[in-house]
């Protein structure tokens, strides 16, 4: 039996900024390479719904504010409500950065109105104003909610004004070594619900940490095909190499 | 000038002289931070003895290279210039290179300055100076980390462009919906320049594009023709908007790829505005030599080695593309993460490295060495490495790839721009000029 797998890619046009293609890659080649078969299916502002949940996996990324404007609203009258049906049933996605706080019950502006969210998962966003710090850097974590994969340390940059706090029905996804995470307060970063996965490691999260690559594609196939026991294990060739430099990084 | 100007530049050449004589290397930088910090207005200082006037050079890609061949068309025509030539273009650099080339009074005798300015600076730079000319080259995605998203730029540009008067004209480039529409608003006079259907196209648009819905009513963009990125011929089937007309500007490119071609066109218009006669800019672009790091190419035991700055996504598909036209031998690609790099990597993986044909051997060095390898591996089919050769240290690295080649044949190194500086301190002994 040929294995194919359905990878839907939200706005690549509009939420596409710091190197998020690098997810998408990682989640084709990481199945590529295994003999699995994938369609990358881009979803923009004017893709169909019928189009969206007939996807395997999600991916969303990052944005631009105006990009983010255009992509949200879009987001939250359109596609949202399918893909947190879709999350509902199981379908692994994954939400980077602004795609992130997308994901909440809302995201509250230093000025100006609650900004609605899609409810995906519970946590809420608020920005603390112009004058607080951004929190940026290279990041290390531990993950401690993702079944089959705790302990295992992950890397990313985070870039973000937004500080999340998470509510009681979504978990973190980690917990900081170094670097800020969520808020920068409660030493939690990203967030877990059923299949959903969530985090500020803005850009190409995947590739330096194919763990959680393959926690999302086992669970792709699991759903669609009832096992993932086609989706053997891969060697670690430059992962490895590249974490250590990021976590001896000043 | 006044006494408070004569002291600070006076301090000013001392630390220059200082810096040189202990080899701090900081001479690019440090004179003008001392003289700023005696007298925040030192700029206009100067800025009021050049002859004629300032033209100043904006934009993510292509400052260096077009501020160069200004100033090669200036020198043709044998007038004085100020240049930031070492690409310190921080407001402290361009009061370096006054304070460079000032006398022991402090006094400039020189006709135009043309300066390369950061993104970040051209509005602090502004208010101290009215330029007779600004060229806007583009805005892309780079250093997302240090210089914040591109619109936030393009906001910044828009109010410093908006103060300025009908005695700046504004070269620009029609090609990119972000800068034409900067210039659509400007009470300035403006020109724009772009290229023409016969140029080479991109028949799909690559992924690092920027700006590709309308700045007016946020549409997508149409684009009847597009070269690179999100520059191209556009426009808006919604409002209207769309690219605006270009002056003709025909003259050969004096270095490969595309992205010189904008810089050639830039040049070019800027001399007419001028009205330097057009067969004196095409004899002057044809001596022109690249600056460093630009297509330098170098000659190591009868082993060619050409260097391609490449710092963000935009310039690197550009670098790649033509790098790929000069069929290379070996191809060496470094990657650091320091402050001028900036310190997140996440952008290697906006550019398509994927064109690079299997047969090529791929070099992987730098501060991010695996980073950089780990995006080489997920080009394949196959998880298998294949050729690829990762090594941390530069110099072997460089023996590694060198040792690819035959006499004759051409290394290409795309390095980020720390990486560049040290590789050209490696390969010929300095750093910058």
């Amino acid at each position: 039996m040929k294995y194919e797998l359905t990878i839907a890619w939200l706005y690549p046009d509009l939420m596409s900024t710091y190197g998020d293609r690098g997810n998408v890659i990682v989640l084709e080649k990481r199945c590529m390479w295994r003999g699995i078969r994938t369609t990358i299916i881009p979803i923009s502002l004017e893709t169909s719904i019928r189009k969206l949940s007939s996807c395997d996996i999600i991916f969303m990324g990052g944005a631009q504010d105006r990009q983010q404007k255009l992509a949200g609203e879009d987001f939250i009258g359109n596609k949202g409500p399918v893909i947190k049906t879709m999350v509902e049933r199981g379908i692994p996605a994954l939400f980077v950065c602004a795609a992130y706080q997308f994901t909440g019950q809302y995201y509250r502006p230093y000025e100006g109105e609650d900004i609605p969210g899609a409810s995906i998962f519970d946590l809420v966003t608020v920005h603390p104003g112009d004058q607080a710090k951004r929190l940026i850097g290279n990041v290390t974590a531990q993950i401690i909610n993702l079944p089959g994969c705790e302990g295992t340390t992950i890397v990313g940059f985070e870039n973000h004004g937004g500080r999340t706090r998470l509510g009681p029905k979504t978990k973190p996804l980690t917990r900081v070594v170094r670097g800020f995470g969520n808020n920068g307060e409660d030493g939690y970063e990203g967030a877990v619900y059923k299949h959903a996965v969530g985090s500020y490691f803005h850009g190409p999260l995947l590739p330096k940490n194919p763990v959680i690559a393959d926690w999302l594609l086992t669970k792709a196939l699991e759903i669609k095909f009832g096992k993932s026991d086609m989706f053997g294990t891969l060697p670690e060739v430059y992962e490895s190499k590249a974490r250590n430099v990021v976590m001896k990084k000043k | 000038m006044t006494g408070k100007d004569k002291w600070a530049i006076g301090l000013g050449k001392a630390v220059s002289k200082f810096s040189t004589l202990f080899g701090l290397g900081a001479g690019a930088t440090w004179p003008g931070e001392v003289a700023l910090s005696l007298n925040s207005d030192i700029f206009s200082s100067f800025a009021k003895q050049f002859k004629f006037g300032i033209i100043l050079v904006a934009g993510t890609n292509g400052k260096t290279t077009t501020a160069l061949m200004l100033k090669t068309i200036l020198h043709y025509e044998e007038f004085k210039v100020v240049y930031n030539g070492s690409g310190a273009n921080l407001l402290n650099g361009l009061v370096s290179s006054c304070i460079s080339a000032s006398d022991s009074r402090g006094q400039l005798t020189a006709d135009w300055g043309v300066f390369e300015v950061d993104e970040n600076s051209l509005p602090l730079i502004l208010r101290y100076v009215t330029p007779k000319i600004i060229v806007f080259m583009n805005l892309f995605r780079d250093q997302l980390d240090r210089y914040g998203e591109v619109d936030v730029i393009a906001q910044k540009w828009s109010k410093a462009v908006d103060s300025l008067n009908s005695e700046t004209i504004l070269v620009m480039n029609a090609d990119d919906p972000l800068i034409a529409y900067l210039g659509k608003k400007s009470p300035a006079k403006v020109v724009y320049f772009g290229l023409t259907d016969d140029a080479p196209q991109d028949t799909t648009m690559e992924h690092a594009t920027d700006s590709i819905f309308c700045l007016n009513c946020g549409s997508r963009l149409i684009y009847d023709h597009y070269y690179f990125s999100h520059l191209g011929d556009w426009h808006c089937a919604t409002c209207g908007e769309k690219r605006p007309e270009c002056t003709k500007t025909p003259f050969e490119s004096p270095l490969p790829g595309l992205y010189n071609k904008y810089n050639t066109m830039a040049a070019a218009l800027t001399s007419i505005q001028l009205g330097i006669h057009s067969s004196h800019i095409k004899h002057a672009l044809e001596g022109f030599a690249p600056a460093f790091g630009r297509q330098e190419t170098f000659t190591v035991n009868g082993k060619k080695i050409k260097i391609l700055l490449s710092k963000n996504p935009t310039g690197f598909n550009a670098s790649l593309r033509t790098v790929l036209d000069m069929k290379p031998r070996a191809i060496l690609f470094a990657l650091n993460d320091r402050i001028p790099d900036g310190r997140d990597v996440s952008w290697i993986w906006d550019v398509d490295f994927e064109t690079i044909p299997d047969d090529i051997p791929v070099i992987v060095t730098g501060d991010r060495t695996y980073d950089m390898a780990l995006r080489m591996q997920y080009t394949k089919t196959h998880q298998d490495v294949g050729a690829l050769i990762a090594e941390p240290n530069y110099r072997r690295a460089l023996k590694t790839a060198l040792r690819k080649l035959k006499s004759g044949e051409t290394l290409v190194i795309l390095p980020t721009y720390s990486a560049m500086l040290d590789y050209r301190k490696i390969i010929s002994g300095r750093k910058i000029l």
